[in-house]
């Protein structure tokens, strides 16, 4: 299991149309932020190469100003192993 | 309801990223969120770092689990990065995990013997010592019988250490205490010299004192941001964030940003200015120019805190000595700096017309005229950054000087806000590599080794007789390698650093240096860089939070970290080496007699024994090292020497800046334990405070009341204007080699990519070193994007892949490669044109030609 989450910054006023193309990337969840400008999004990816690749081309998309990265976690178990009913 | 892990470990996730954006996430669940100690509730023992990569210093949260590192996470209470982290800091963990990581000695053998010319086998750390001594006996030997009857200060070495701004503080003061006063050598000379060189020169003829007098805390308070030759964007994301959030939340913030080539800051930028190579110093000189010409200047500051100087011009290249262009120089490597009034300074500046800066520098009047109206403007707060741009160039120190000229002419410095600011490239070019004497001329605490009373304060820390320490400076990076290949130097100790790669004009004096066979180069590193391919002997290196560790970054904050994992192998750290080594040497075999008659008792004693065994470094007994949960760490060093090896050598060092009796005030720090419980306190700390802004009172405690401002680095208290005027670079564009050259990093590189080359994520983003050039350069030689492209110099050759549309964008007439990768070594290109005043390296300026392949 391979996630992490970032923080991308846009300016306020394109940061939905950020948003729809980050969301385009397999892997990559927006969970809000839009309106300060500050997009909470995680990612996803089986091997470790095809996740940073996308963290890499986020800042190839037009009114992305910076990528932050926040946290990761890069364990061996299984991601559907269950933790709480 | 039903929970796996990927929920749970995506929901922590989304949760620490929407606490340090200041968000809201109603939707997500917060299971738990790592806190700075202890273990949470999926077993992750969770501790503080600082990152081991840029200067920026981000403190880390790293999770250990199993006695490995799995999680990482930014510091949600670290002043500098507030809960972020850029894209190397989050790989961190995963540099320790490298496949080709070292864990034994190795060394080159022919017939079970030492061989130049043999392959690396590996050996036990005794072999590795043994064969390592007996070289470097050979070599102090024959210095002993050359100094005999010489004076201190016409001491020579053939003994040398090439150490880095990634030692740990305590790594380089033991390195620095090993060389100066065990092998009483100043052949030592850190990595650091490559990047910050030119701006501690600068510090030092400006204000008597190194380092920056703001902090980041300016990032917040400014209202304009101006940067001269840093790329923050990818070389410094976290401050760039900072800087970011500023501009965009503050109404009429402004940033200008001044390069040679456009990159990712111009994103940002209101004012984007892209100038000719070398033209920088007619632009700074412009802007001062123009506030004397306005009439703006701050004349109650320069009448108080200022004074007017000159430097001599036509000072060479730094080049060896035989080299046309140090011949033609008329005041060769000179910079003894003379008074001058303020209408001879003014009068220096006014060919600097508005017209003339445009002109040499190709950057539209009114994008200048912007530019100066707002340094010039008495209502506006400016912070000014800088990194390599401004630093690598053969005029770097003069061009630090011409920036502060403009802030001290304004009287816009030392106070939130305004504040020119150099930026570090490494973690701790600061903390370590400029505070504690690695460079060749310097001693700890700002002292050198040209001044006897410097020398003199420092033996009596040290315990050391009169006349011990050698008076001479040293070779520095660049001559190292000059007299490795003209054999001066015979023994040579490579430690945190891939010089081999680093370095410029690698074919013609780095390899045939290095590979000199009257010479013995060690390696210590945790991979097999190119550096550690091109010595004798490789030394396997427990990195970064494998042990106990301290670095000062740029805002003269000093961090410290617990160990965190154990180091694969027979791996072990550069303090570990540094003091084992030690023992392997007589006081008789690296002392005269006639040194030693002056201390008998260290007569029949070992290196070790006096200069780590001195009741200062080893008088913290063995102790348990914990976090305030009560979680146990490991120190593997106290373990093996049977006391606390890290916390000895602070608190002596400590002598150096905090004893009552010191030389130079300002460089104050706190008690080692303080440290451990901080996120990071700034220098001078005084009566347990830190200090964010220096020479201003009721901010820096070395200012009294009603002094105001005082730069006390300097005796009368004032700080130097010096003038400077624009002159060309060593190695310009011609017919044949028709394009400039520079040379730089990317995002997610860092150094010469020695570790995060390592990690397959990065190495992915940018597989193979590109050459960064404008379309219309690539279609006049019939590339494409893409294409192979052959690069010549003078020096050199290598091919790289064109690329026209990346994130660096060159004007026409100059192309730019970054320097990580090993398989294209682009310092086969570069020419070792130094600045002759601070011994840096001109990186970012030579002639090429590109051909199709």
């Amino acid at each position: 299991m391979n996630i992490c989450s970032a923080i991308v910054h846009a300016r306020p006023e394109v940061a939905s149309v950020v948003q729809a193309h980050l969301e385009a990337f397999e892997g990559v969840e927006v969970h809000g932020g839009a309106d300060a400008g500050k997009l909470i999004v995680t990612l996803e990816g089986q091997g470790d190469d095809a996740l940073a690749d996308t963290m890499a081309k986020f800042n190839e998309v037009t009114g992305v100003i910076n990528t932050v990265m926040i946290y990761h976690y890069c364990g061996e178990e299984p991601a559907d192993k269950e933790v709480m009913k | 309801m039903k929970l796996t892990r990927r929920d749970f470990v995506k929901n922590n996730a989304a949760a620490a990223a929407a606490v340090a954006a200041g968000v809201t996430l109603p939707a997500i669940q917060v299971a738990h969120a790592a806190t700075g100690d202890g273990v949470d509730a999926d077993g992750i023992r969770w501790d503080k770092v600082a990152c081991r990569f840029c200067g920026t210093g981000c403190s880390v949260l790293v999770g250990t689990k199993g006695g490995k590192m799995v999680a990482s996470q930014g510091d949600p209470d670290a002043p500098v990065n507030k809960g972020l982290n850029c894209i190397k800091g989050y790989f961190l963990p995963k540099i320790l995990y490298g496949s080709d990581r070292l864990t034994q000695p190795l060394l080159r053998k022919k017939g079970g013997q030492f061989a130049k010319d043999g392959k690396f086998e590996p050996v036990s750390w005794d072999e590795a010592f043994d064969v390592m001594a007996e070289k470097w006996k050979v070599a102090l030997k024959k210095d002993m019988e050359k100094n005999a009857g010489q004076p201190v200060d016409k001491m020579i070495s053939s003994v040398g250490m090439f150490g880095s701004g990634q030692w740990t503080v305590w790594e380089g003061y033991a390195a620095s205490k090993l060389m100066k006063a065990g092998f009483r050598s100043n052949n030592l000379d850190p990595n650091a010299r490559h990047c910050m060189a030119s701006a501690v020169g600068a510090f030092i003829r400006a204000f008597g004192i190194d380092e920056p007098m703001g902090c980041y805390d300016d990032l917040e308070h400014a209202d304009a941001f101006v940067l001269w030759g840093a790329n923050m964007a990818e070389m410094h994301p976290i401050l760039w964030s900072r800087l970011t959030d500023t501009r965009l939340t503050r109404a009429d913030c402004e940033v200008h940003v001044l390069s040679t080539y456009e990159h990712r800051c111009f994103e940002l930028a209101d004012n984007g200015m892209v100038f000719h190579p070398q033209s920088d110093l007619a632009i700074a000189n412009y802007i001062a120019n123009y506030i004397i010409q306005n009439k703006a200047y701050n004349e109650e500051f320069i009448g108080k805190h200022v004074n007017f100087t000159k430097t001599p011009t036509d000072i060479g290249y730094g080049l060896r000595p035989e080299h046309p262009l140090e011949k033609a120089a008329k005041n060769a490597a000179k910079g003894k700096l003379s008074k001058i009034s303020f209408e001879e300074y003014a009068a220096s500046v006014a060919p600097y017309t508005v017209e003339k800066a445009s002109e040499l520098s190709g950057v539209p009047a009114k994008n200048l005229e912007r530019l100066a109206k707002l340094y010039a403007d008495p209502n506006k707060k400016v912070s000014s950054f800088w990194t390599m741009g401004m630093n690598q160039h053969t005029r770097g120190v003069w061009m630090n000087g011409l920036v502060y000229n403009i802030h001290l002419l304004m009287g816009k410095i030392s106070e939130p806000g305004n504040s020119p600011f150099s930026l570090t490239g490494q973690p701790s070019a600061c903390g370590t590599a400029r505070e504690v004497g690695t460079f060749c001329h310097r001693l700890p605490a700002d002292l050198v080794v040209a001044n006897p009373a410097h020398r003199k304060f420092s033996e009596q820390i040290w315990k050391l007789p009169e006349e011990t320490l050698n008076g001479k400076v040293g070779y520095h990076a660049v001559l190292m390698h000059r007299m490795l290949k003209d054999s001066k130097l015979n023994t040579f100790w490579v430690m945190c650093n891939n010089n081999m790669q680093a370095a410029a004009n690698l074919n013609e004096e780095s390899y045939p240096g290095w590979r000199n066979p009257a010479n013995f180069i060690t390696v210590s590193d945790p991979y097999p860089t190119v550096s550690a391919m091109a010595a004798d002997l490789i030394l396997p290196t427990a990195m970064w939070a494998e042990k106990e560790g301290a670095y000062g970054n740029a805002e003269r904050r000093t961090q410290f970290w617990r160990q965190q994992v154990k180091a694969p192998g027979d791996s072990r750290s550069d303090l570990w080496q540094l003091m084992e080594f030690a023992k392997r040497f007589q006081m008789e075999e690296v002392w005269p007699a006639e040194l030693l008659d002056k201390v008998p008792e260290y007569k029949g004693k070992t290196l070790f024994d006096v200069l780590y065994a001195n009741g200062q470094v080893d008088k913290f007994p063995l102790q348990e090292v914990k976090d305030s949960q009560g979680n146990v760490y490991d120190n593997d060093e106290m373990a093996h020497f049977g006391f606390y090896p890290q916390k000895g050598l602070f608190e002596e060092y400590r002598m150096f800046n905090s004893a009552d009796n010191i030389i130079k005030k300002g460089h104050e720090m706190a008690p080692f334990d303080d440290y451990h419980k901080a996120r990071g306190i700034r220098w001078p700390v005084v009566n347990g405070k830190e200090t964010l802004w220096r020479f201003r009172e009721g901010y820096d405690p070395h200012v009294a009341k009603g002094e105001g401002v005082k730069f006390y680095g300097k005796p009368d208290g004032r700080a130097n204007i010096i003038t400077a005027p624009f002159e060309p670079a060593a190695e310009s564009p011609d017919k044949e080699f028709d394009l400039w050259l520079c040379t730089g990093r990317v995002l997610e590189h860092w150094h010469s990519g020695s570790m995060t080359r390592r990690v397959p994520e990065l190495h992915r983003a940018v597989p193979d070193a590109v050459v960064f050039m404008h379309k219309n350069d690539a279609k006049k030689r019939r590339l494409r994007d893409g294409q192979m492209a052959k690069l010549q110099s003078r020096r050199g050759e290598l091919l790289a892949r064109v690329e026209t549309r990346g994130r660096n964008r060159p004007p026409e007439g100059l192309v730019f490669i970054p320097w990580f990768d090993a398989s294209r070594l682009v310092n086969k290109l570069t020419l070792d044109a130094t600045d002759p005043l601070s011994k840096e390296t001109d990186y970012k300026k030579c002639a090429v030609k590109i051909i199709k392949v």
